[in-house]
Formats: structure tokens, C-alpha cells, sequence
């Protein structure tokens, strides 16, 4: 009778390192290649934005595995210090989990989700500030560059019609 | 579909906006598509003018003018940010033209051609005569000495050369005069008077931007006042 508890405990840890690579990839490379102040090459964006969009069902699916793997490692009764390892790697896994549904750039430049306006003769703006308008029929909106150099994206629906005002 | 976007990362500085309802992502500039399942596709571009809020009320006094986030007023710009971030590093350089990455440009796609313009000088100029692609367009500055918008040089039903006037001490916001038809013009490309009058040229969307960004998405512009 031959004991393969090493064997599988090897799997399971091959099987959660695998998790944890996966995963930091999957947050950590978008974040690196899609930052201000730094050259963007075609194919690394390329690579980035795929990440990005599916990183999401991946992190998910790698945080299952992991919990899986430390609950099969578990089982194989290795030493305490040991099983704590890896349940602190398998909790890494599921944080990046989260981590990878957290949009860093509306972070630093917080959405304006809700728009509001105001008339154009009870506006208390300064007349020299700068606008971005639109006049869509008889519809007309202005769109101050102070704040919209910060939230940079408004969805709006001007004379009926949804637009999207970007600075 | 109607779609929602989110500010979702940068590319060499030009931002990129996702859609929530598919995933795809979004160049700010272009607003074409560049991954995802809508790739490849474009947004439509809305007519819009870079205007002063003074000059903007004169002309659309029943307009709505979008509101502070009051949370975040403490993060917004100080006026002239497009100016302030001139000393702002760029990833990108085209050496061409004597033109520096954040010089301010007034570019035009249009006619099958492109067509850049430093802003500083069209607002000097105040009424720039030019060609895109074959066309010729003017470029004219507002009243507040800011507010820069482009049109055909064409009114409709006139044929042959006319020639456009600056003129300035008018009131409502006359700036041009044409030799053709004798008619007055107001920023909004109207004529309010002479025989043109009722008539209005054609508006030709352009974009203020920086150097780097425009040549970028450009690299077959051409500069006004620096050759063809």
C-alpha cells in the first residue's frame, strides 16, 4: 500500500499557485499597461483590454478553484502551518476576486452618474468659464469644461436623444 | 441599443470608455470601438462647439447647463485646464511643423482630408480663409475673442468666389460681412441681413486639441501655415 497524500497535496498546491497567478495577472497587467504617463503599444493594449473584459468570469472561476484546492489540501491533514498558507493564498485568490470588479479610474475620477441641469439664466457661473454644447432640435445643453475635465464621460438624453458627452 | 459609458482607462493619453451593457471598449477620440463584441463599430458624432458659457447663453437662452457634483467641486479644473495641463509630460512626440506635443490645435476630418489649425493663431488671425481636402472653409472667432467655429465657405445659391469680411463693434454678435450678397453674419454662421438674409452655412465639426493627440489619430494632417 503506497501513501499518496505528498502527491496530492502537491497537486492541490500546483492547482492554487496556478489560482494565484492567474488571478494577480488578471488584475495587475491591465492596471500596468493602461496608466497615465506611459507609452501604450498596440498589442499590449490589445492584451489588456481582453484581460480587463473577461477578468471578471476568471477571477470568479480561479477563487472557486482555490477554495477547492485548500479544502482537498485541507483534508490531507498536513501540518498546521502549512494549511494556514495556503488558506491565506486561496483568501489573496478571492480578494483579487474582488479587486478585479473595482474600476481604478473611476476611483480617481468619481462618475457623475445622476446628472442634473439647471436653466441657462440661473446659472451662476462665471460667463468666461468654457462650455462643450450641443443643440439637438430644440434642445440645447452646455457642458462645463471645469467638471467635465474630471468626470471626462456624461450619459445624457438631449431632444430625445441618448449622447454621450466626453472631454 | 442604447448604451451607458464608463471611464475605463487611458490610451497614450486619450482615454477609453466601456459600455456596460456589452463590454465593448471605446476610444474617446474617434469614438470608434478598438475590443470587444462591438468592435469595429463607430459612434455617431454629435455636432458641438468649445464655447464661452457668456457666449453660449446669448445664443441658446432656454438651453440647460449641466450642474457641479457638489462633492467633487473641490477636484474640478480652474478655468483654462486645457492651457494648465500644457506643461504636462506627453508619451507620444511629432516633431513637425515647430509644434510642441501640447500646442492647442483646432482640427478638422473632413472632405476626405485633415486639417490642423493652432488655436493661438486662428484667435489672433480671427478670421482664418482656408482649404480641407479641396474646400474651402473659414474658421471664425467669436465675439468674446474665444470661441472659435468653422463652416463652408458657401452660401447656398451663390456661385462663384466670395469673400468674407471680419467686422466687429456689432451688436448681437455680428463678425462677418460677405462682398457677394452684402449680408451680415453672426457667429452662428446666420445671415441677419442683406440677401442672404435667413440663410445660414454650413457648420464643419471641429475638435480643439493637443498636438500629440490630434497628429496621433492624424497622421496624414496637414497644419495651416506650415505648407500643404
Amino acid at each position: 500500500m503506497t501513501n499518496r497524500a505528498p502527491t496530492n497535496r502537491l497537486i492541490f498546491t500546483l492547482v492554487l499557485l496556478s489560482c494565484l497567478g492567474v488571478s494577480l495577472v488578471c488584475v495587475v497587467y491591465p492596471i500596468y499597461v493602461i496608466r497615465p504617463f506611459r507609452h501604450q503599444g498596440a498589442n499590449e493594449l490589445s492584451a489588456a483590454l481582453v484581460v480587463a473584459r473577461f477578468r471578471a468570469v476568471i477571477t470568479v472561476i480561479s477563487a472557486m478553484a482555490a477554495i477547492a484546492a485548500v479544502i482537498g489540501y485541507w483534508r490531507r491533514r498536513p501540518p498546521m502551518w502549512r494549511r494556514v498558507l495556503q488558506a491565506a493564498a486561496a483568501l489573496v485568490v478571492v480578494a483579487l476576486a474582488f479587486l478585479a470588479r473595482i474600476n481604478v479610474y473611476e476611483l480617481m475620477f468619481h462618475p457623475d452618474i445622476h446628472p442634473t441641469f439647471t436653466a441657462a439664466q440661473d446659472v451662476k457661473l462665471d460667463g468666461a468659464e468654457k462650455v462643450i454644447s450641443v443643440r439637438i432640435g430644440e434642445a440645447a445643453r452646455a457642458y462645463p469644461i471645469r467638471s467635465m475635465s474630471y468626470h471626462h464621460v456624461v450619459n445624457d438624453v438631449v431632444g430625445g436623444i441618448a449622447i454621450v458627452a466626453t472631454y | 441599443m442604447r448604451l451607458t459609458f464608463h471611464l475605463a482607462g487611458i490610451n497614450n493619453q486619450n482615454f477609453i470608455m466601456r459600455d456596460e451593457e456589452t463590454g465593448t471598449y471605446w476610444q474617446q477620440i474617434s469614438g470608434a470601438a478598438i475590443s470587444g463584441p462591438l468592435k469595429g463599430r463607430h459612434l455617431t458624432l454629435v455636432l458641438s462647439d468649445e464655447l464661452t458659457l457668456a457666449t453660449w447663453k446669448l445664443e441658446q437662452p432656454q438651453g440647460t447647463v449641466l450642474d457641479d457634483v457638489h462633492e467633487y467641486i473641490p477636484e474640478y479644473a480652474k478655468r483654462d485646464w486645457d492651457v494648465r495641463m500644457k506643461r504636462a509630460p506627453t508619451v507620444l512626440a511629432f516633431p513637425e511643423h515647430d509644434l510642441t506635443g501640447r500646442d492647442l490645435m483646432l482640427g478638422i476630418q473632413a472632405f476626405g482630408a485633415s486639417r490642423a489649425f493652432l488655436y493661438d493663431r486662428v484667435v489672433s488671425e480671427k478670421l482664418v480663409k482656408d482649404h480641407v481636402g479641396s474646400e474651402p472653409v473659414l474658421l471664425v472667432v467669436g465675439p468674446d475673442d474665444q470661441s472659435v467655429r468653422a463652416f463652408r465657405d458657401r452660401i447656398p445659391g451663390v456661385e462663384g468666389v466670395i469673400n468674407f469680411y471680419r467686422i466687429t463693434g456689432k451688436p448681437s454678435g455680428i463678425v462677418l460681412m460677405d462682398d457677394a450678397t452684402g449680408s451680415e453674419w453672426n457667429f452662428q454662421g446666420c445671415a441677419t441681413s442683406g440677401k442672404a438674409k435667413g440663410q445660414c452655412l454650413e457648420p464643419i465639426p471641429m475638435l480643439k486639441d493637443y498636438w500629440f493627440d490630434w497628429r496621433n489619430y492624424n497622421p496624414k494632417t496637414t497644419v495651416y501655415g506650415k505648407g500643404r
